[in-house]
C-alpha cells in the first residue's frame, strides 16, 4: 500500500476558520436573507438539506455549468441540485420544450402523448418494458415497495445500510444510523431515520451491508418467507460514490429470485447520470423494478417506476393503486422528453468520459504527490473523493472518516468558485454536459491548493 | 323536501349504452392511441386514475376554460386536472412566470427568493406562520402526519372514513372501503386501499365517521395519551362534496385541544379553491397543521405543509428531517407565486362565487323542477351532485349513491362538450370560466334529468 501522511486535524480546524471568515464576506446577502426567510420558512429554506453549515446559500440563477447566488458570486456547479441538472442549467432544448408546453397547458390529469415518448425512451434505456410516473424519487421508491409487497403478498423489505430511498415510511430506515444504535454489522438494527417514524414500521425493513451478497443470503435464510424483495442503489451515492464489486448485483438478484422475491434498483441518483442506460448498462444487471427521478426530468419535479410485466400488470389491473394527481404532468413530460431524447443522447455520455479523464488524472496526481489519505471514484456524471486511505466498500467504512477534511474541501472549493453538494463527506458530486475542460480544471487546481495547504 | 321521483334503472342502462356509443364515435384517436401507449405505459396511462370508463381520454392542449382532446374535441373543463387548474389553462400570468423562470434555471436544490414570497402568501391565507414545500399532496400529508407524531412523541393517528390523503403507507386506509370490509359504523375498520400495504401500518390508525363528534370523543378518550393527531378533509371532497355540519369543525378543534392532540386539515383539495384562505377562512377554525398541493402551483407539481410555531419547532430544530430534492423547486415556486399573488387574488374569489351561485343555483333549480333524487353542494370553485335523494353526511351514506347515474351524467356531459372529473369527483371552476360555460353545464344537466324523468 502506498504511503500516506496523517492529516493534522488541528490545522484543518484552523483552515476551516479561515475559510469561514472568507465565506462570510462573500455571502452577506444570503446570511441576512436567511433571517428574513426564517419568518415563514423554518430555517429559511424549503427542505432541511438546504441548510448545510455554515449557512444556506440563496441562488439567483444558473446557466450551463454555472450558478450565481444572490450576492452575485459565480460558481461552477458540481452540486447540480443534488444530481438533477445533468443537462446543465437552462439548456436551450429544455427551455424551448417548457416554453412550448406552458403555452398549451401544463396539467390535465389525463395522459398526453409526451408521456408515451418518455416511457418508450426509458424502456429502451433501462431494458424494462412498462413504466408509470410520479413526482419525486420518494414516490418512485414508495411504488417499488408497494409493488414488491403486493406481488409477493409478503410484508418485509430488505435494504442496504446507509442508503437513502426517499422520505416515506417504508424505507427511511438506517439511512445514517449512528454507532450507538446501528447494531452489529452482521445483523444491523432497523433504525428510523427521523422522529415521527414509528419503530413498528421500521421493523418491517431489514438492513444489510452493501457489497456483501452473503449478508443477503443470510437475511433470506432467516426471514425468507416474509421478504417481498430488496431495494438497492446499484452504486451507493450516499457515502461518496461506492461502486458495486464485480458479481455483487447479479448475486443478490439470484438470491432474491431463488427465494421468490424481487430486486428493485433505486436509480434515482444513478439513472441517467451514470450512463445512458444507468446502472443497468454500466453493470449489466437488469432488476425487476427501477426507480427513477432527478436527472430524467431536466429540472422539473419528476419520478418514474419501471418494471417487468409480471409486476406491472398489477397496476394495469388496478390491484395496486399507482396514482397521483400530478403523475405524468404534461410540463414534466415535455421537459423529460427533451432531456431524454434531445439532450442526454448516447453521444452526450462520451463527454463525461472526457471530463472524468481530466478530473481523475489531475486529482490522482495531487493525491499521489501529497501522499494524501484519499481515494477517488468517478463514473459518468458522478464522482467523489473520500478522505480515507483505503477505498470505501460500505456505509460503516465511511463512519470512521473524520468529517472535517471533507467539510474543509467543500468550503475551500466554494471560496474558489466551485459549488459542491453540501454534506460533502457523504454526497457525491455531479457534473453536467455543459461543463467545460476549464470547469473541471478549476476543480483540480483548487484541490491541489487544498492539498498543499493541508500538507504544508 | 318535496317527494322525489323514482328513476328506472333500465332506462339508465339504456341511456348509458347510447351515450357510450356516441363517445366512442367521437374519440377514435384516443381509443387507438391507448393500444400503442399500453406497450410502454402500464395500462396506457401515467396514473391509474386516468383509466376511467368507457376509455382513456388523451388530452392534447388547454386554453382558458377549455380542454382539447387528441381527437380535437373541445370541452368546457370542469375536471381541471382534479381541481388543480383553478387559474384556468395557460393563464397569461402563469405562462409568463414559467417562461421567465425556465430561462434562469429551474432547479438548484438551494433556496430562491420566490419560495419566501410563496410561504408569506400561504401564511397570510391560512393563518399559520411557518411553511415547507413538497411535490405532491401525498408528500404534504405524509409530512403533516410526521410532524404531528414528532411533536407529540406519539404514534396513533385518527383518520376519517372515506377521506383520501394521498398514497403514503400510513394514510392510504379506508379511502373507499367496500361495504363488506368497513366494519361496524361506530368502530370502522382500517381497510388498506390497495394491495401492498402491510396491516402493520393500519394498526396505528383509528378510523372515525365524518360529522360525528361523539365517535371522535369516544376514540380520543379510549386512546388517551397515545394519539398524535387527527387528520381530515375539512370539507370532504373525496366522496362527492360532503360539508361539515354546523359546529362540527369547531367541535373538533375544541375536542382535540381538550384531549391534547393535534389537528391537521388536509386542504390539498379545498386550499385556495373554496376560498382565499381555504377551509380555515371558510370555517374560522385554525388547525395546528395544514397540508396543501393542487391549486396552489398553478399547474406545476407542488405541495406544501404549514403549521403553528409550536409544531413547526420540530422542523426548525431538525428533530424531524423535512426534506426532498425537489422541495421548493424554483419553477414550481415561480408558478405558485404568480398563481397566488397575481391570479387567485381576493377579487378572483368574488368572481368564482358568482359562477358558483349560478352553477349550483341552476342545478338546484333543475333538481327541484324535476323532483330529481339528488342534492348539490358547492363551495367556491368546488362542487358536486350526490345522486341520492337524502343528503350525504358521511362515507356510509355515500355508499348509497347511485354510481350508474353518476356515470351516465358524466357521459352525457362529455358528449355535449363538458368534461367532468371521472369517478364522480367534484367539479372545479376556474377564474377563466364564463357564464356561457356555466349555462352549458346546467343545460346539459337538465337534458340528462329530463331524459331520465320523461
Amino acid at each position: 500500500m502506498r504511503e500516506v501522511v496523517d492529516i493534522d486535524l488541528g490545522l484543518v480546524d484552523r483552515l476551516i476558520e479561515r475559510e469561514h471568515a472568507a465565506l462570510e464576506v462573500k455571502h452577506r446577502r444570503s446570511i441576512r436573507y436567511q433571517k428574513e426567510a426564517s419568518r415563514s420558512l423554518p430555517g429559511g429554506v424549503s427542505s432541511s438539506w438546504q441548510t448545510a453549515p455554515p449557512h444556506p446559500i440563496y441562488v439567483s440563477h444558473g446557466k450551463g455549468s454555472k450558478v450565481w447566488d444572490i450576492d452575485g458570486n459565480e460558481y461552477v456547479d458540481y452540486h447540480n441540485g443534488y444530481g438533477v441538472m445533468v443537462v446543465g442549467h437552462a439548456h436551450p432544448k429544455v427551455v424551448e420544450a417548457v416554453k412550448r408546453r406552458v403555452e398549451l397547458g401544463t396539467h390535465f390529469a389525463q395522459p398526453t402523448e409526451d408521456a408515451l415518448v418518455v416511457a418508450d425512451n426509458l424502456a429502451e434505456r433501462f431494458r424494462l418494458p412498462l413504466w408509470r410516473f410520479g413526482n419525486s424519487g420518494t414516490e418512485a421508491t414508495l411504488d417499488a415497495s408497494r409493488l414488491m409487497r403486493a406481488a409477493t403478498g409478503r410484508d418485509m423489505l430488505l435494504k442496504v445500510e446507509g442508503t437513502y430511498h426517499g422520505h416515506h415510511d417504508a424505507l427511511m430506515v438506517s439511512v445514517f444510523p449512528q454507532p450507538d444504535n446501528m447494531g452489529p454489522r452482521e445483523r444491523p438494527n432497523s433504525v428510523p431515520q427521523t422522529a415521527g417514524l414509528p419503530q413498528s414500521y421500521a421493523d418491517l425493513t431489514l438492513v444489510v451491508p452493501f457489497n456483501d451478497a452473503e449478508a443477503v443470503e443470510r437475511a433470506f435464510a432467516e426471514h425468507g418467507g416474509r421478504i417481498a424483495g430488496m431495494i438497492v442503489e446499484p452504486a451507493m451515492t450516499n457515502v461518496g460514490l461506492v461502486l458495486p464489486e464485480p458479481g455483487y448485483l447479479q448475486a443478490i438478484k439470484d438470491t432474491c429470485h431463488r427465494h421468490a422475491a424481487y430486486l428493485a434498483f433505486d436509480e434515482v441518483k444513478t439513472g441517467c447520470a451514470l450512463a445512458w442506460g444507468g446502472a443497468v448498462e454500466a453493470f449489466g444487471v437488469v432488476p425487476d423494478l427501477i426507480c427513477l427521478a432527478k436527472s430524467i426530468g431536466g429540472g422539473l419535479p419528476c419520478g418514474a417506476i419501471g418494471g417487468v410485466e409480471e409486476i406491472m400488470h398489477l397496476v394495469e389491473r388496478g390491484k395496486v393503486d399507482q396514482v397521483g394527481t400530478f403523475n405524468g404532468n404534461p410540463l414534466t413530460m415535455a421537459a423529460a422528453r427533451a432531456t431524454l431524447t434531445g439532450v442526454l443522447t448516447p453521444d452526450a455520455y462520451g463527454r463525461f468520459d472526457e471530463l472524468n479523464a481530466i478530473l481523475e488524472s489531475g486529482c490522482r496526481e495531487v493525491i499521489e504527490d501529497h501522499h494524501l489519505p484519499a481515494t477517488m471514484t468517478t463514473l459518468g456524471a458522478k464522482g467523489s473523493i473520500s478522505y480515507s486511505a483505503t477505498p470505501i466498500r460500505e456505509y460503516r467504512d465511511g463512519l470512521e472518516i473524520d468529517d472535517r477534511p471533507s467539510y474543509l474541501a467543500w468550503l475551500f472549493q466554494l471560496n474558489r468558485g466551485v459549488f459542491k453538494s453540501p454534506w460533502a463527506k457523504w454526497e457525491s458530486w455531479t457534473t453536467s454536459i455543459a461543463h467545460s475542460d476549464e470547469d473541471v480544471q478549476r476543480y483540480v487546481d483548487n484541490f491541489g491548493e487544498l492539498a498543499a495547504a493541508l500538507t504544508a | 323536501m318535496s317527494q322525489r321521483v323514482e328513476i328506472d334503472p333500465g332506462r339508465v342502462e339504456e341511456l348509458i349504452r347510447r351515450e357510450e356509443a356516441a363517445l366512442v364515435d367521437k374519440q377514435p384517436r384516443s381509443i387507438e392511441f391507448y393500444k400503442r401507449a399500453s406497450q410502454s405505459l402500464a395500462g396506457g396511462v401515467a396514473c391509474g386514475w386516468h383509466d376511467s370508463p368507457p376509455h382513456v381520454v388523451y388530452a392534447n392542449y388547454g386554453k382558458g376554460s377549455k380542454l382539447f382532446d387528441l381527437d380535437g374535441n373541445e370541452f368546457v373543463d370542469y375536471y381541471l386536472g382534479y381541481g388543480v387548474m383553478i387559474v384556468g389553462h395557460t393563464h397569461p400570468k402563469v405562462v409568463e412566470a414559467v417562461r421567465r423562470r425556465i430561462g434562469l434555471g429551474s432547479h438548484f436544490a438551494m433556496p430562491t427568493e420566490d419560495a419566501v414570497a410563496v410561504a408569506e402568501n400561504l401564511a397570510e391565507r391560512f393563518g399559520l406562520p411557518l411553511w415547507r414545500f413538497k411535490n405532491s399532496g401525498s408528500e404534504s400529508t405524509l409530512d403533516a402526519v410526521r410532524i404531528m407524531r414528532t411533536a407529540t412523541g406519539r404514534d396513533l393517528v385518527v383518520k376519517i372514513e372515506g377521506c383520501y390523503h394521498g398514497s403514503s403507507d400510513s394514510l392510504d386506509f379506508s379511502v373507499a372501503p367496500s361495504p363488506e370490509d368497513v366494519g361496524p359504523p361506530d368502530r370502522p375498520a382500517a381497510v388498506p386501499q390497495t394491495a401492498g400495504i402491510p396491516a402493520r401500518f393500519g394498526e396505528l390508525l383509528r378510523i372515525v365517521p365524518y360529522n360525528d363528534l361523539e365517535a371522535m370523543e369516544r376514540t380520543l378518550s379510549a386512546e388517551a395519551g397515545r394519539i398524535a393527531g387527527v387528520i381530515l378533509e375539512p370539507i370532504m371532497l373525496n366522496i362527492g362534496v360532503v360539508p361539515p355540519e354546523p359546529g362540527y369543525l369547531q367541535g373538533l378543534r375544541e375536542l382535540t385541544r381538550r384531549h391534547g392532540v393535534l389537528l391537521a386539515f388536509d386542504e390539498v383539495k379545498t386550499g385556495a379553491t373554496i376560498a382565499y384562505g381555504g377551509a380555515v377562512e371558510w370555517s374560522g377554525v385554525l388547525p395546528d397543521v395544514v397540508a396543501l398541493a393542487k391549486a396552489i402551483g398553478g399547474g406545476v407539481p407542488c405541495g406544501a405543509v404549514g403549521g403553528t410555531e409550536e409544531v413547526m419547532r420540530v422542523v426548525v430544530d431538525g428533530e424531524f428531517e423535512q426534506e426532498g430534492t425537489f422541495n421548493g423547486n424554483p419553477l414550481t415556486m415561480a408558478s405558485a407565486r404568480a398563481t397566488l399573488t397575481e391570479v387567485l387574488t381576493r377579487d378572483a374569489y368574488a368572481h368564482l362565487e358568482e359562477l358558483r351561485t349560478s352553477l349550483a343555483g341552476g342545478v338546484e333549480g333543475v333538481l327541484e323542477r324535476y323532483r330529481f333524487p339528488a342534492t348539490v353542494n358547492a363551495f367556491g370553485a368546488r362542487g358536486g351532485i350526490q345522486h341520492r335523494a337524502e343528503p350525504v353526511r358521511n362515507y356510509r351514506d355515500h355508499l348509497g349513491v347511485n354510481e350508474r347515474r353518476i356515470y351516465l351524467a358524466w357521459l352525457y356531459q362529455a358528449n355535449r362538450g363538458v368534461l367532468e372529473p371521472p369517478w364522480g369527483d367534484p367539479w372545479s371552476i376556474s377564474v377563466q370560466h364564463s357564464t356561457d360555460d356555466i349555462a352549458r353545464y346546467v343545460e346539459n344537466f337538465e337534458g340528462f334529468v329530463a331524459e331520465l324523468t320523461g
